[in-house]
C-alpha cells in the first residue's frame, strides 16, 4: 500500500466513525431528550407561536445522510475559490428570496420542506464540520464537531449501565475519529514535506498499526482502573467502602483519578525520559 | 514532552470523569476514562531512551563554487527500535539543498542503517561548519516528544570558482631561468609550435611558413613557445569595503575568482605563484609550485572575509623579498584606499610588472539600489581616475566586469 492510500484510509476510516459516533450517541441519549433539541424546540415555537418540531420528522439517520451531503458538498467546492463564492452567493441570494417571499405571504415551495432541512441539518451539523475537517485538514473543524458529538445528545435523564454496548461503540469509533482525523492532519502534512518517501511509508503503517494495539491495551487499561475501585475498597476503611457515595459513580470517578495519579507517580519514578545518548563523530 | 494535543486529553478527560456524575452520564465518564487510559498507555509507547549514531560524507573532497555535492546522511540505530524519528541536517544558511532533503522521518529496527541522501548546491565559496543534526521522537499520536542534536559537526570547504583562462600572456620579459626549465605557453624560441603571425621586416627567414606561403601568398613566420618560468605574485584586496553588495555578487567574492582562476592558470604553466591577502592583517603565501600549493591557496582562497581597511601600502614590505622584475597583480578596487597610487608607484618603481585588476560591481550595485545614483557615478569617476593612474605608472590595468569572461578583459589591455 502506498501513502497515499494509507492516508485516503485513514480519512474513510475517521468519516466512518465519525458517522457512527454520532449514530450511537443518539442510540444512548434519544433525540427527545436532548437538551439542546428541546432548547430549539421551545425557541422555534415561541417563534411560530405553535409547535413546529413535534410535526416535523427528526430522524437521526436523515440528519446524518444531508450532514455527510453537506460536508461532501462543502469538500468538492473548495477545490475551487471561485466556485465556492459563487455557490455561496447562490445560497445567500435563494435564503434572501425565500425571506422575501414569506413576508408578502407568496410560498414557493411548501415551507415544512425548509423546516424539515434545517432539523436534519441540526442533527447533521457535527457530521458535515467534521468532513471538512477530515479532508480539509482544518484542526477547528475537527474540534468543533468532537465537541458537537458530545454536547447536543446531552440529555438530563443521564444513561446507566444498561446501555453498556452502545457507549462501548460510542467509545471507541469517538476515539477513532479523534486520532485518525487529527493524525491525518499531522501525518499527511509530513508527507508533504517527505515527498511521499519510503521510509515514511513505514512509519505511517507503524502508526495504523500501533493505534490498534493501544486502543486495545486502553480497553484492557480502563477496565483495569474500574477493577481498581473494588480493590481499593478492600484497603478502605469499612464504613466508607460501602457508604452510599463510595458505591456510586461519584466514587468511581475518585477511584478512576486515584488509579491515574499512581500511574503517573509511578511512571515519574522509573521512567528515564527520552534521553537521546549523543555519540561522538 | 507533553504535547498540547496530550495536556487536552487529559484535561477533557478529567473533566468529563468528574462532571459526568452530576449528570448521571456512563457514557462521558467511561469516556474520559478511556481518554486518560489512552494517554496512559501512550506514555509508554516509543518513549524509552534511544541510542543513534549519526555521521555524514561527502562524495567529494573539492568542492567547487556553484557546484553540487552529494551526502550521506548515515543514520545507524544502536539501541531499541524506534518507531517515529525525525531527523533535520542542521545546514549553514550559504548552502541550499537542491535534490532530496535534509529533513527525513524514519522507522528504524534495531541496529538498522539507514541512508539519507541529499544533494547540496554550494552557491558561496567559504568554509562552513554542518552542524548538528536535530532528532525529535514523537510517539504516534503526537501526544509526547523529546528534541535533541546528535553530536556530528562536519566541515565543508568550498572553493572558489575557476575559469579557464587560455592565450593570454601574463608573465614577465625576464623569466625566471631553472635548470630544466619547464615550458610555459608563451611565445619564444623552442621547438613547440605556438602559432603563426604575418611576416614583418627583420624576422628571421628560417621561421617563415613557406607552406602557408604557397597556398596564400602571404608571407607567414612561424612562432614558437618559449621555455622559461616565472614567480608571481598575485595581492588580493580583502578589505571590510570589498563585501559592499549581496552576499552573493560582492567585489571580494569576484576578486577571489579572478584570483583562483589566475593561480590555476600559473601553475598549470608550471610558474611559482604567492598570494598576499590584506584586509584587517596581511597573510602572506609565499610562491611555490605544485598541486598541493594550489589546494593551498585556493583554500585560502575560500576562507577569506572581508574585514579591516588595511591600505595598499601594508604589503610593499612583503614584496621587497620578492624575485626582482617579476610580474605582480593585484586584484583590488581600490576604492577608499588613499595610499593605493603611492603602493602602486612603489611597485611600478621596483620594477615588477604589474597588472592591476579592479572588480567593477558599481552598475550592478546601482541596479539593485544599493547604491545611490549620485554614489554610482561619484564611484565610478574615482575608479576611472586610479585606472587611469595605474596606466600612466606603465601598469597594465582594467575595470573588469565579472558578467563578461576575465581572458577576454585580460586580453584586452595585455595586448
Amino acid at each position: 500500500m502506498n501513502t497515499n492510500n494509507s492516508l485516503s484510509l485513514m480519512q474513510s476510516i475517521a468519516t466512518f466513525s465519525l458517522m457512527s459516533s454520532l449514530g450511537f450517541a443518539y442510540v444512548i441519549n434519544p433525540i427527545e431528550n436532548s437538551l439542546l433539541f428541546q432548547a430549539t424546540d421551545s425557541i422555534v415555537g415561541g417563534l411560530y407561536q405553535r409547535e413546529v418540531l413535534e410535526s416535523l420528522n427528526k430522524s437521526v439517520v436523515g440528519g446524518l445522510l444531508l450532514g455527510l451531503f453537506i460536508g461532501t458538498l462543502n469538500v468538492f467546492l473548495d477545490m475551487s475559490k471561485k466556485v465556492y463564492d459563487y455557490f455561496l452567493i447562490f445560497v445567500f441570494v435563494i435564503s434572501i428570496l425565500i425571506f422575501i417571499a414569506s413576508i408578502r405571504d407568496y410560498d414557493s415551495f411548501p415551507y415544512v420542506l425548509t423546516q424539515q432541512l434545517f432539523v436534519w441539518f441540526w442533527i447533521g451539523l457535527p457530521i458535515s464540520l467534521g468532513i471538512t475537517g477530515i479532508w480539509l485538514n482544518r484542526v477547528g473543524n475537527q474540534v468543533a464537531s468532537a465537541f458537537l458529538i458530545l454536547v447536543m445528545p446531552l440529555g438530563i435523564l443521564g444513561n446507566t449501565n444498561d446501555q453498556i454496548y452502545p457507549i462501548l461503540a460510542f467509545v471507541l469509533s469517538y476515539m477513532l475519529y479523534l486520532e485518525l482525523s487529527y493524525g491525518h492532519v499531522r501525518y499527511s502534512r509530513l508527507a508533504r514535506i517527505m515527498h511521499y518517501s519510503k521510509e515514511y511509508e513505514t512509519v505511517l503503517q507503524w502508526f495504523l498499526l500501533t493505534l490498534v494495539i493501544t486502543l486495545a491495551l486502553t480497553i484492557i487499561l480502563t477496565s483495569l482502573a474500574f477493577l481498581f475501585h473494588t480493590f481499593l475498597g478492600n484497603f478502605l476503611p469499612y464504613s466508607f467502602s460501602n457508604s452510599i457515595e463510595y458505591n456510586t459513580i461519584y466514587g468511581q470517578a475518585l477511584s478512576i483519578l486515584v488509579f491515574f495519579m499512581l500511574w503517573a507517580v509511578v511512571q515519574t519514578l522509573f521512567s528515564r525520559g527520552y534521553l537521546a545518548r549523543q555519540v561522538e563523530d | 514532552m507533553w504535547t498540547r494535543k496530550a495536556v487536552v486529553y487529559v484535561g477533557l478527560g478529567i473533566i468529563l470523569v468528574l462532571f459526568s456524575p452530576f449528570i448521571n452520564n456512563l457514557q462521558l465518564f467511561l469516556l474520559g476514562t478511556t481518554i486518560l487510559g489512552f494517554v496512559a498507555v501512550h506514555s509508554l509507547v516509543n518513549t524509552r531512551p534511544i541510542d543513534i549514531k549519526i555521521t555524514r560524507s561527502f562524495d567529494t573532497d573539492q568542492i567547487f563554487e556553484n557546484s553540487d555535492v552529494n551526502v550521506d546522511l548515515i543514520i545507524q540505530n544502536k539501541g531499541r527500535p524506534v518507531g517515529f524519528l525525525e531527523i533535520y541536517d542542521n545546514l549553514p544558511s550559504e548552502v541550499e539543498v537542491s535534490n532530496g532533503l535534509n529533513h527525513t522521518i524514519v522507522k528504524l529496527r534495531k541496529d538498522e542503517l539507514v541512508i539519507n541522501k541529499y544533494l547540496l548546491n554550494c552557491r558561496l565559496r567559504g568554509q562552513f561548519r554542518l552542524g548538528n543534526p536535530r532528532l525529535r521522537i514523537y510517539n504516534p499520536s503526537f501526544l509526547f516528544y523529546y528534541e535533541s542534536d546528535i553530536e556530528s559537526k562536519s566541515s565543508l570547504v568550498v572553493l572558489p570558482q575557476m575559469e579557464q583562462i587560455e592565450g593570454v600572456d601574463l608573465s614577465t620579459d625576464f623569466p625566471k631561468m631553472y635548470q630544466g626549465a619547464m615550458p610555459i605557453r608563451r611565445i619564444g624560441t623552442s621547438g613547440e609550435f605556438y602559432g603563426i603571425r604575418e611576416y614583418f621586416p627583420g624576422d628571421d627567414f628560417k621561421n617563415i611558413n613557406w607552406r602557408v606561403f604557397g597556398r596564400t601568398r602571404k608571407l607567414m613566420v612561424n612562432q614558437f613557445e618559449r621555455e622559461d618560468i616565472s614567480d608571481i605574485m598575485i595581492v588580493l584586496d580583502a578589505r571590510e569595503i570589498t563585501g559592499t553588495g549581496t552576499v552573493l555578487q560582492n567585489p571580494l567574492n569576484y576578486s577571489c575568482r579572478a584570483a583562483a582562476s589566475l593561480v590555476s592558470f600559473f601553475l598549470r604553466s608550471r610558474n611559482r605563484v604567492g598570494l598576499i591577502t590584506y584586509g584587517e592583517t596581511i597573510n602572506v603565501i609565499s610562491p611555490d609550485t605544485g598541486e598541493r600549493h594550489l589546494y593551498r591557496l585556493l583554500t585560502t582562497l575560500a576562507e577569506i572575509q572581508a574585514s579591516g581597511a588595511l591600505g595598499l601600502h601594508t604589503i610593499l614590505g612583503d614584496l621587497r623579498n620578492f624575485t626582482p622584475r617579476s610580474p605582480v597583480m593585484v586584484i583590488s578596487t581600490l576604492e577608499n584606499d588613499r595610499t593605493s597610487a603611492s603602493a602602486l608607484r612603489e611597485i611600478t618603481a621596483r620594477g615588477f610588472k604589474l597588472t592591476v585588476i579592479a572588480p567593477d560591481t558599481l552598475d550592478f550595485d546601482r541596479d539593485s539600489r544599493i547604491i545611490s545614483p549620485t554614489v554610482y557615478f561619484t564611484a565610478s569617476a574615482s575608479l576611472d581616475n586610479k585606472i587611469t593612474e595605474a596606466r600612466s605608472l606603465g601598469a597594465r590595468a582594467m575595470r573588469w566586469n565579472p558578467e563578461t569572461v576575465l581572458s577576454t578583459s585580460l586580453a584586452e589591455v595585455i595586448r
